[in-house]
């Protein structure tokens, strides 16, 4: 995973080399509620995002020029969303799919969009509707491969679903680095303290290593508490030109980086499998385009679709040497109180699981200065992740707060 | 312990047929580089002449998962162990590991492939070797 030499300087292409005025802003944020919310379609939830989006920023979807959609396990969100919308003479319109990393991914188009004067208001969406008033959460992501070909052949021997899959990668790391349990745990004690203050969070009843330790194995080296929630719900970003954002309802968000990896050695051999991501690659690349390093970061918001995710994506990031991630995660860094203001809503462990967009809408709070009680008193560079497949797909944005333009 | 069933398509037809008689089969490309059976082309070199070959069916252990079954009301819950064997010709193999002790587990340890009855086709898993 070497930068390709013909490659620009990023800071070349990047934000600051657009006049200011075109320069990217995330300008609205809509959430629907979200969890256990029954009845409703992936459709309903994403139409009723994009609304509260539009809302948020004080416009109306007539100033919406752009549309990007993208959909969970259950599908559902398309391009029809135009329609139920009743959006007309947009300037953009695509459905995206790189799983969790999709909302980074979004929001880079969205910006190259705007930056380059093809649309002023792209508006950015994620929803799902995974769960059943009658049906475990397992059972979703869980689901058996069809029966034939060489997916056939997986499931049949038994490897079906995340679970496994991410399980044998901490497993990996375990054995290499020594990474501990107990110090995955940390993670997950410190996402639920988090939680307890996001009013928007699922699951807000404060845990403790020993409950970690003490809940189910899912796939060892995984604990029931250190696997993602799943939500049903809808959440809709809003990117602008910084000249237009200035008369809009909210704190600016500038988006000062973005880059992705793509490493592409799914079910091969690979020798970086659960050791290197691809936020190794795309981390670096996105703080060099924002013009800044990891020390500067005041807010990391890392895609967690387990424990171990957060982990690798520390020591991909540079807040950590390789290796070290684990005794990192143990040292009393994370939570309210720690040094490191990391997933302040609770992620998708114990806030909600809307893939890309779970640690996308913080950073988006948080960047503001909106998260309440959760507010990270610095939040001038705000880092987010995602992350997709099993470390197959990643984006890496950093935002600015208000005060952090370019 | 079962495997699932599967059924062959286009793309697997060779590899059951080898299955069947209980050969272990990789794609190799006119250089030697071995890929992964679902390989299209070589993951060294990007050749499109791939053939057929048999693998020895000795593999190292990479990385292992222990799966458990949901707790029910009345049912045992059923480990699975999960594993990437690194296949002596070099390409890695994802399956189940049968009859083993979680706790006795190591990287490198010893791995051969065996096959399983699934249904319409023979399903390769992994047992302890020696």
């Amino acid at each position: 995973m070497t930068d390709s030499p013909e490659l620009r300087d990023p800071a070349d292409s990047g934000p600051r080399a657009v006049r200011p005025g075109l320069r990217p802003v995330l300008a609205g944020l809509g959430l629907t509620e979200l969890g256990k919310v029954y009845g409703r379609t992936p459709a309903q939830f994403a139409a009723e995002a994009v609304r509260l989006a539009v809302a948020d920023a004080g416009l109306t979807l007539a100033n919406v020029d752009g549309l990007l959609t993208s959909s969970g396990v259950t599908g559902g969100v398309s391009l029809d969303l135009q329609r139920e919308l009743g959006l007309t003479d947009l300037r953009l319109l695509t459905h995206m799919q790189a799983y969790g990393s999709t909302a980074g991914s979004m929001v880079t188009y969205a910006s190259l969009a705007v930056q380059s004067g093809m649309a002023s208001v792209v508006a950015c969406v994620f929803a799902d509707s995974p769960l059943r008033p009658e049906r475990g959460s397992g059972a979703i992501y869980g689901t058996r491969h069809a029966g034939s070909g060489w997916w056939g052949l997986l499931g049949a021997s038994g490897v079906i679903g995340a679970n496994p899959m991410y399980a044998l990668a901490a497993r990996r790391h375990m054995e290499r680095y020594g990474t501990t349990s107990e110090q995955l745990g940390h993670i997950a004690v410190a996402q639920r303290a988090w939680a307890a203050l996001n009013p928007a969070a699922q699951m807000r009843e404060p845990i403790t290593l020993a409950d970690h330790q003490a809940s189910r194995w899912i796939a060892e080296p995984f604990h029931l508490l250190d696997c993602c929630l799943v939500s049903n719900g809808g959440i809709a970003v809003l990117v602008t030109s910084a000249e237009r954002a200035a008369s809009m309802a909210q704190p600016p968000v500038h988006v000062l980086g973005w880059a992705q990896c793509h490493p592409g050695r799914y079910l091969r051999r690979n020798p970086d499998f659960g050791l290197v991501t691809g936020a190794a690659t795309a981390g670096p690349a996105a703080l060099a385009m924002a013009g800044v390093g990891v020390g500067d970061v005041d807010v990391a918001q890392l895609y967690d679709c387990y424990t171990f995710t957060v982990l690798v994506t520390l020591e991909d990031y540079g807040f950590c040497p390789k290796g070290e991630g684990g005794p990192f995660a143990a040292s009393g860094v994370l939570g309210p109180g720690g040094k490191l203001m990391l997933n302040t809503g609770g992620g998708q462990l114990s806030g909600y699981y809307m893939w890309g967009m779970t640690p996308l809408s913080e950073a988006i709070i948080q960047a503001r200065g909106h998260g309440g009680d959760r507010q990270s008193a610095l939040h001038d560079i705000v880092l987010v992740s995602g992350n997709g497949g099993v470390l197959d797909h990643h984006a890496t944005l950093v935002l600015g707060g208000p005060a952090a333009g370019p | 312990m079962t495997v699932g069933p599967v059924d062959r398509d286009q793309a697997t037809a060779e590899f059951f047929d080898a299955a069947a008689d209980g050969r272990f089969v990789l794609r190799r490309c006119p250089d030697g580089h071995h890929s992964e059976p679902a390989g299209a082309q070589c993951t060294t070199c990007g050749s499109t002449q791939l053939a057929w070959v048999p693998a020895a069916g000795g593999a190292s252990l990479v990385s292992w998962a222990v799966v458990w079954s949901k707790p029910e009301s009345g049912s045992e819950q059923v480990a699975t162990v999960l594993v990437i064997g690194e296949l002596d010709e070099g390409p890695w193999w994802w399956s189940r590991l049968e009859e083993a002790d979680p706790a006795r587990l190591a990287v490198g340890l010893r791995l051969k492939i065996a096959f399983r009855d699934g249904g319409a086709e023979a399903v390769p898993v992994f047992e302890l070797a020696g």
